[in-house]
């Protein structure tokens, strides 16, 4: 016999092992390579340890103070330095941890923000209509009031788009509410969550907003 | 010119041009029509050996890549947000911005809105606030925003060739300005084109009033000045012509393409397309020509004859006039005028004609024809009562230039030249003393200079001009230089040694006015009222007489034109240009002496066969193309090309025509004498004929009339099939609550052929260039095509007499030259881009779902699902779907021929290997690094950039809708004021539609009952292409009319309808 007897096990034995492995690698690339696992949780240190807790949680700063591009333009811009020089100009005038916006004041030179949120080049996300009809900051940027240093709270994936497409009435909420992060329809969250579908689907009724599932409406 | 007919002698591929004896045993010519991709298109290499080769060096790459990506980690790479230090006010980042420019021409300025985003413009549009505007522009205008960008602009101020500082060279132009104060300006001249800038006219003033001695010469490479000096000879007053072809009946054109080469053809084009709407006030041209031009395309008669006999004809139409008028009885008069090769009655009848619309006609001589061409039109116009009224005159103040003759380069010592590139247009070899040069390339007269000026783009330039009809519009700047060019305003400021030098301040101090006033010039971009006055002017003037020779095989007219690409050589450096289809011949990348049938048959020559062309003891070597409709012993030859510095794109395309061009357009005397070498030319459209299919459909105006829905599919016996369709069509369902449904009309009788709309879509879409090697392989990636097919009688397509001995009346693509059909053609143009079919073959192909329908009826792509099957493309029946082959945008030029593609393995750029920089920056390609930043500021953030292997194509400018859209739903906020209306005019234009000057594309919402578009398919006019096929096409065509005269000898149904009702098996009307 050339072959030993334990080889007759052996195709057996190899399958087994190449499903397992098979099944971890394709695991480990559903768990690990997707934007759920990449970029939510990504919170890199920026230059300035600017909290959004305190600006807009505690002393309740509206969003569009500083992002004021929101409503006009697809994107949401950083603020100028002259802009925390406002408030700055008196507050923490001489506080060493604002030096950099001081400089960039005064010098006109950028302050290197670390960009947290980004989408792909290819999708053509717009801010301004998402704001206008009453989808909230929340609803992609997380409690931005909650946090210190800002993290990647949600995957924007494309399946994270759709969901909200899919059915925007679950998500939209008064336009003039969309940077109140606290706000909700009740504070009993079952009576919530009853307002919402109800005024969800009134509003997407009322304001003839589509659900926008086809290639055009991100892709161009 | 030189190194590139000798490369062409060793091109080793398949030549596409020989003889017929070689034609006979090659079936692979006729199997052209049969493929769905041109021969090439589909092949990655020629030969299968290096595909081999190829795919190992591209799986050893793939390794590389593996290595690379675990290296790199998952994460994406940290990108940086850095916003302004001091946030500017009025000013939201991505929000696009418009201004309010001009681009300055030869004789006047196009008006323009630029939209710049972040700082930087990205595309041109007309103005649409002008006066008369339909905020349109011309091919140039769309392209000229390319120039920009051109990475081979010049860049330095240079002294001798070296590199000087900006300090320096300005403090020498400080130097020359005391030095010729000192001495009135002796020795001192000035070598400018032509403008229309008042701010200039100024200055150029103030310097001959401080140097009384100096010269200043007018000096253009193309002259369209002739029309102001011919009016000015015939009226006796300075006056300048305005055409309006709106207001005429009849049409008289002398060799003059007022609809193609001329200055302000896209204002021709407004106003002959609003005259030719199909019904009882329609217009009718003539033209009398030798090249086929796209006015010759739109004429209703067309007479073909050599343009030194446009005179003859000319005048015999004049004489024929004034015996109509003077007696009685003006039959008879016929046949005096015999001309060689012309009908009499063909001048009688056209006579008659102009006599009977007294008051509305309009005769027009080219600007390639002598003066006393021009003062016989005058004679014509005003014994017609046509001045006033289809001719207005309006009244110019030129400033005093000195006459080119007694240019002299011995009593110059220091000769300043303002733009242009005289070198090469002249010849020029001798030099005065010192040379000094403001000039927008390092090109052939930059190599003759002393001192080397950049000048500055009309886009990063103060400045200020007037149109056409006088008005004056503001030139102002949307982009710092971006190599620190100098303003002409600000050089000639210098020159004059004037303090105030700045160019705002120069134009500001022009325009005086209140500072409201100049906000408002600056906004508008015009000065309200400032147009010039029509005067009414007599005729005043001796018209003489012109000898024409009789021009024979051996005494050959050559007839210098204007390129409708490169313009005079200027825009030889830009892809765009280069790569537009010409109109008429579809040629790309080069030049080419056209010839008609005959003449070629004669003198023994086929397509591609390099001859030397001999005038006056000058000769130059180009290729042959056979043109059809071209006169007979006529050879057109386009100028511009043969460029010897023009830069990495336009550097040695094409042939030098200017090498034996004298400053006269029309010249007899030539001979011209095969060499034996062939040159491949780069065609887009290689077949002529529409073998009797009913793409385009036409009548003339009296079967309009009779039959006013000739167009419909009842007539063409090409009725779709009643089927039930097995599945639904998802977008049935859709529609019923779908906002909009979009849809398209292309107005054939209004479209002239002119290519405008094409360098718009590929501005606005960042379409790539590909060069012309991969032209040559069918990979030309434009959306948008115009098919210009030329038709004729059928009974001359069955001709036993013709040189093509087989009875098939279909042509094969390289033998059509020598059918006898195309020596007299009718032409028409069809814009062809993506049709939007509501049941799109495309899409139930592919593999992906990657090109799907949205619930607006687009036919949309997702770049990033595509893999690149083409299966799309094979199965698109108007082929008009592009595929990026290699990455177009990486490559570079010269990596975009040869055999085999270079890959990052193999290659190097600026010296670095190309895997060290991919690993540094995996974006740049292969492209160096001053062209990649350059590259990435032109295109439209908009648009998706595509990589290779990605299938693309027209969208409706889907980026515009969606801009309109959501501009829409942020305005409605809480409310359900969604929706687009063309009533409160939140539809959007399509680049397309925009940039039509004939306003012949029409898009909107087909859901809309009071959309234009709606009302326009509901137009008897209106079908589909190809709508046998079920298609549904969103695209819908409107049929051409023609309204030739009954009279004319050359009367007859157009020639596509006779095609068609020759071939078709089911006759006109029996379906």
């Amino acid at each position: 016999m050339i072959f030993p007897k334990w080889t007759n096990s052996l195709p057996l034995v190899l399958l087994v092992v190449a499903a397992l492995a098979g099944g971890g690698v394709a695991a480990g690339v559903t768990i690990y390579l997707t934007p759920k696992y990449t970029r939510a949780g990504y919170q890199p240190v920026q230059p300035v340890p600017f909290s959004h807790k305190i600006h807009a949680g505690q002393m309740g700063l509206d969003c569009r103070y500083c992002h004021n591009g929101v409503e006009k333009s697809w994107f949401s811009n950083l603020p100028g330095a002259s802009t925390c020089m406002n408030c700055h100009n008196q507050v923490l005038k001489d506080d060493p941890r604002l030096a950099i916006v001081r400089d960039s004041a005064a010098n006109n030179t950028p302050i290197p923000w670390v960009q947290v949120h980004i989408v792909p080049d290819y999708v053509y996300f717009n801010h301004s209509v998402h704001v206008a009809r009453g989808f909230s900051c929340l609803e992609c940027h997380g409690r931005v009031d909650q946090m210190d240093e800002v993290r990647h709270a949600k995957s924007l994936s494309m399946s994270f788009c759709l969901n909200c497409h899919r059915d925007p009435a679950a998500a939209i909420r008064p336009p003039d509410k969309v940077t109140k992060l606290d706000w909700q329809w009740s504070t009993n969250a079952a009576e919530a969550e009853h307002l919402q579908d109800v005024n969800g689907k009134k509003f997407v009724h009322d304001w003839k907003v589509e659900s926008l599932q086809s290639c055009s409406a991100c892709h161009r | 010119m030189k190194n590139n007919l000798n490369n062409s002698a060793n091109v080793t591929g398949r030549r596409y041009w020989r003889s017929l004896d070689e034609l006979a045993d090659q079936p692979e010519f006729k199997d052209w029509l049969h493929r769905e991709f041109p021969v090439g298109a589909s092949e990655l290499v020629e030969d299968g050996q290096s595909r081999r080769n190829f795919l190992k060096i591209m799986s050893a790459s793939f390794a590389f890549a593996g290595i690379a990506t675990l290296g790199a980690g998952c994460r994406r790479p940290e990108e940086k947000l850095e916003p302004f230090g001091r946030q500017p006010e009025n000013y939201t980042f991505g929000d696009a911005q418009y201004f309010a420019t001009a681009m300055p021409t030869r004789t006047g300025a196009i008006p323009l809105v630029v939209k710049s985003y972040e700082g930087r413009p990205v595309k041109i549009e007309g103005n649409a606030l002008f006066p008369g505007s339909n905020g349109s522009t011309d091919r140039y205008a769309q392209a000229s925003i390319l120039d920009l960008y051109d990475p081979d602009r010049a860049r330095h101020f240079k002294h001798d060739g070296k590199v000087v500082s900006r300090e320096e060279a300005l403090g020498f132009l400080d130097e020359l300005s005391k030095k010729f104060a000192a001495n009135s300006g002796e020795g001192l001249a000035f070598l400018a084109e032509s403008s229309t800038s008042p701010s200039r006219a100024r200055l150029q003033k103030i310097i001959a009033d401080k140097f009384l001695k100096s010269k200043w010469f007018t000096c253009d490479a193309i002259d369209s000045g002739i029309h102001q000096r011919a009016a000015t000879q015939a009226f006796g007053q300075p006056v300048k012509p305005i055409f309006n072809f709106d207001k005429a009946k009849v049409i008289l054109s002398l060799d003059c393409d007022f609809l193609g080469g001329e200055d302000d053809a896209h204002n021709h084009i407004r106003k002959f397309a609003a005259s030719r709407k199909a019904g009882d006030g329609m217009s009718r041209l003539y033209a009398v020509e030798s090249l086929f031009t796209l006015t010759g395309a739109s004429a209703d008669h067309r007479l073909r004859i050599p343009a030194s006999k446009v005179w003859e004809v000319a005048n015999a139409i004049n004489s024929m006039l004034r015996q109509l008028h003077e007696t009685a009885n003006p039959l008879g008069q016929s046949a005096q005028y015999n001309i060689e090769g012309v009908d009499s009655k063909w001048v009688s009848e056209c006579a008659k004609d102009l006599v009977a619309n007294a008051g509305r006609v309009l005769v027009v001589a080219g600007q390639r024809q002598p003066l006393e061409v021009h003062l016989l039109a005058h004679t014509i116009n005003s014994s017609l009562d046509s001045i006033g009224s289809t001719v207005e005159l309006f009244q110019t103040n030129t400033v005093a230039t000195s006459d080119l003759k007694s240019f002299d380069l011995d009593a110059i010592e220091t000769l300043v030249v303002l733009g242009g590139n005289p070198v090469y247009h002249l010849n020029a070899t001798a030099k005065p003393k010192t040379v000094v040069r403001l000039g927008y390339y390092e090109d052939e007269t930059a190599q003759k200079c002393d001192w080397n000026f950049p000048a500055a783009h009309y886009l990063e330039s103060w400045g200020d001009a007037t149109t056409s009809d006088g008005t004056v519009v503001g030139i102002q700047p949307l982009i710092q230089p971006l190599f620190g060019g100098l303003l002409e305003l600000e050089f000639l400021a210098r020159v004059a040694g004037e303090t105030q030098n700045s160019a705002y301040e120069i134009v500001r101090a022009t325009f005086g006015g209140s500072e409201e006033d100049w906000k408002r010039f600056l906004f508008n971009g015009f000065l309200n009222g400032s147009a010039g006055k029509s005067e009414t002017l007599s005729f005043q003037a001796a018209v003489p007489a012109v000898q024409s020779a009789t021009t024979s095989e051996s005494n050959l007219e050559v007839v210098f034109f204007r390129d409708s690409k490169v313009d005079d050589g200027r825009y030889a450096n830009n892809g765009w240009m280069q790569e537009l289809p010409d109109p008429v011949t579809k040629m790309t990348w080069d030049n080419a002496v056209l010839i008609s049938r005959k003449t070629a048959r004669e003198l023994g020559v086929a397509n591609g066969d390099i001859v030397e062309i001999s005038l006056s003891g000058k000769s130059v070597k180009g290729p042959i193309w056979t043109q059809p409709g071209m006169a007979d012993y006529s050879l057109g030859l386009a100028l511009g090309y043969g460029r010897e510095r023009a830069g990495r794109v336009g550097t040695g395309v094409g042939f030098n025509a200017y090498k034996i061009f004298s400053g006269k357009y029309i010249e007899t005397g030539a001979t011209i004498k095969k060499t034996g070498e062939t040159h491949v030319l780069a065609c887009t459209q290689h077949h002529w004929s529409m073998e009797g299919r009913p793409a385009v459909r036409e009548a003339n105006l009296e079967e309009f009339i009779k039959e006013p829905t000739f167009a419909q599919e009842k007539f063409h016996g090409v009725e779709p099939p009643v089927v039930k369709s097995l599945y639904a069509n998802p977008l049935d369902e859709a529609k019923k609550t779908a906002l909009h449904q979009w849809g398209m009309t292309v107005d054939l009788n209004a479209c002239v052929g002119c290519g405008t709309c094409v360098v718009a879509c590929q501005s606005e879409n960042n379409i790539p260039i590909v060069g012309k090697d991969q032209v040559l392989r069918g990979r030309e990636m434009h959306w948008m095509r115009i098919d210009r097919y030329f038709t004729s009688d059928p009974k001359r397509k069955h001709n036993p007499n013709r040189f093509d001995l087989s009875a098939d009346m279909n042509q094969t693509d390289e033998n059509q030259q020598f059918a006898e059909w195309i020596d007299d053609v009718q032409a028409v143009n069809q814009p062809m881009l993506c049709q939007q079919c509501e049941s799109a073959p495309c899409e139930s192909v592919c593999p992906v779902a990657a090109t799907v329908h949205d619930q607006e009826g687009l036919n949309v792509m997702a770049y990033n699902r595509c893999i690149g099957t083409r299966y799309c493309s094979n199965n698109c029946p108007y082929k008009v779907r592009r595929f990026n082959f290699l990455d177009y945008n990486k490559r570079p030029l010269n990596e975009l021929k040869g055999t085999i593609y270079s890959t990052t393995l193999t290659h190097k750029t600026d010296g670095v290997w190309d895997l060290k920089r991919w690993w540094n920056d995996p974006n740049s390609g292969m492209r160096s690094e001053d062209e990649w930043d350059l590259i990435k500021l032109s295109k439209n953030p908009d648009v998706t950039v595509r990589m290779r292997g990605v299938m693309e194509k027209c969208t409706y400018c889907t980026q515009r809708i969606e801009h309109a859209k959501i501009s829409q739903k942020v305005k409605a906020g809480a409310s359900d004021n969604v929706r687009l209306s063309e009533a409160a005019g939140t539809i959007p234009k399509t680049a397309c539609q925009q940039a039509c000057p004939a306003g012949a594309i029409v898009f909107g919402d087909v859901s809309d009952a009071n959309s234009s578009v709606s009302k326009l398919k509901l137009s008897p006019l209106n079908y589909s292409v190809l709508g046998n096929l079920l298609t549904k096409p969103r695209t819908t065509y409107l049929a051409r009319v023609r309204n030739p005269n009954p009279a004319m000898p050359d009367y007859h149904e157009p020639f596509s309808t006779e095609e068609f009702e020759s071939q078709s098996l089911t006759p006109k009307g029996n379906s």
